[in-house]
């Protein structure tokens, strides 16, 4: 089990990676709040040794993806959700910033993380087929379909 | 634009009460799994407690001794009987009686069913075939159960010949190991006591129950050459009573017939 400073320094370091992946998987903010305690929790009571701190945040990321999964796979969650209600989380946010947030949580939900992961935390196809476990001419295929989605969307050339 | 995206992903951020939420949510949690075997310890404790209290109490109820059925023809042998009605202890008061039970398996067993295994004992049977004497005594501090058993042997007992049933005191088993001798025994002994003095419970340890009744028939009718002969059909024994007085039921069975009359 970690110390107390140990999962202070690791809620300042990754609590925001965690929001962002909560808020393109989650339907509310009760949900983001489960994930955030499961997570933390799950680092606390773990005795996994990380190798630098890339390797303790692509950790997070994976623990975090899976925990919205099962959140959202287990029998008493909703499976249905409002685009209003998906929507209410970048409504605080500047038009421009609003704009492409949503343009983002209108994708499919597979692409969603594959967007992520490759456009702001700058994920090569490679390491994101090894945090999503997925083959990596799948990951080429998710992104390809989502630069195509987001142009239409969002218009512009420049998605690469 | 993948700026425009880096930037938008930016603006998302953690709130502050969700991360102070959240590491007062770690700091309970991980303070109450530190000391997991401080606070169990009286729960487990208290569960261990219960549980030894219950197997003690199972167990002083299963293994104290309510009644006694005590079997005489020599093999003489005690049975002792819990409130579920099973054997509890088989005590043999002699050689035969060791011989006789060392071949059963009537322990934990239900009364009924190890009074049924004695009478279908092969030796048993080819004594009472022999016209031997088999007396069966219940005795016991639970009076209701003692009737019971009582009244269920002799349903147990009424196809076999030469078999009587008493129901006897507490007391009276008290006197009769403290004589060294079975109820059944103890009961014929005080019997010839009164007509022999001198007679002694060693002499009769060792007697069949039928070699005692003959003994007491030579001496009540003061003739020496007293010999067996069945009685009258329908004579009840005086054997089968009660020590109250009352008829405890013996007379259904078929008796040995050699006690109150056909005396030369």
């Amino acid at each position: 089990m970690r110390s107390e400073e140990e999962v202070e320094r690791a809620v300042e370091l990754h609590s925001d990676t965690v929001r962002r992946l909560c808020m393109i998987h989650l339907k509310n903010y009760a949900d983001t709040e489960d994930i955030f305690q499961t997570v933390f929790l799950k680092y606390a009571l773990s005795s996994v040794l990380f190798e630098s701190e890339e390797h303790e945040r692509a950790w997070f990321i994976r623990v975090t993806i899976n925990a919205c999964k099962d959140l959202l796979k287990s029998f008493f969650h909703s499976r249905t959700v409002s685009l209003d209600e998906l929507m209410e989380q970048p409504a605080a946010l500047p038009p421009d910033h609003r704009e492409v947030i949503e343009a983002v949580l209108a994708l499919p939900q597979k692409y969603r993380d594959v967007v992520y992961l490759h456009y702001f935390e700058d994920y090569t196809v490679p390491q994101i087929s090894r945090i999503l476990g997925k083959n990596v001419n799948t990951i080429y295929t998710l992104l390809t379909r989502s630069r195509r989605m987001l142009r239409e969307k969002l218009g512009g050339d420049d998605y690469e | 634009m993948n700026d425009k995206i880096k930037e938008a992903f930016r603006q998302i951020q953690a709130e502050e009460p969700l991360k102070d939420r959240t590491k007062a949510f770690l700091a309970q949690k991980t303070k109450s799994s530190a000391k997991p075997v401080k606070r169990r310890f009286p729960m487990y404790a208290a569960a261990c407690a219960c549980l030894l209290f219950l197997l003690v109490m199972g167990h002083r109820l299963y293994f104290t001794q309510t009644s006694i059925i005590s079997i005489d023809i020599n093999p003489s042998l005690e049975l002792g009987i819990n409130r579920f009605d099973r054997v509890i202890s088989v005590n043999s008061l002699n050689d035969d009686a060791r011989e006789l039970t060392a071949a059963m398996d009537i322990k934990f067993r239900h009364y009924e069913e190890a009074v049924r295994q004695i009478l279908e004992n092969k030796k048993i049977a080819a004594m009472l075939s022999d016209d031997e004497e088999m007396v069966i005594t219940v005795a016991g501090s639970d009076e209701t159960q003692s009737a019971q058993i009582l009244s269920k042997l002799e349903g147990c007992t009424a196809g076999h010949k030469n078999t009587h049933c008493y129901h006897s005191s507490s007391a009276e088993v008290t006197s009769a190991h403290e004589a060294g001798l079975s109820c059944g025994k103890y009961r014929a002994f005080l019997e010839l006591q009164l007509l022999d003095p001198e007679i002694t419970p060693e002499t009769v340890q060792g007697m069949t129950m039928s070699g005692i009744r003959d003994l007491i028939d030579r001496l009540s009718d003061g003739d020496a050459g007293v010999t067996k002969e069945p009685s009258p059909a329908g004579e009840t024994s005086p054997a089968c009573e009660t020590p109250q007085g009352q008829d405890s039921g013996c007379g259904r069975h078929e008796s040995h017939g050699g006690h109150g009359g056909g005396h030369r």
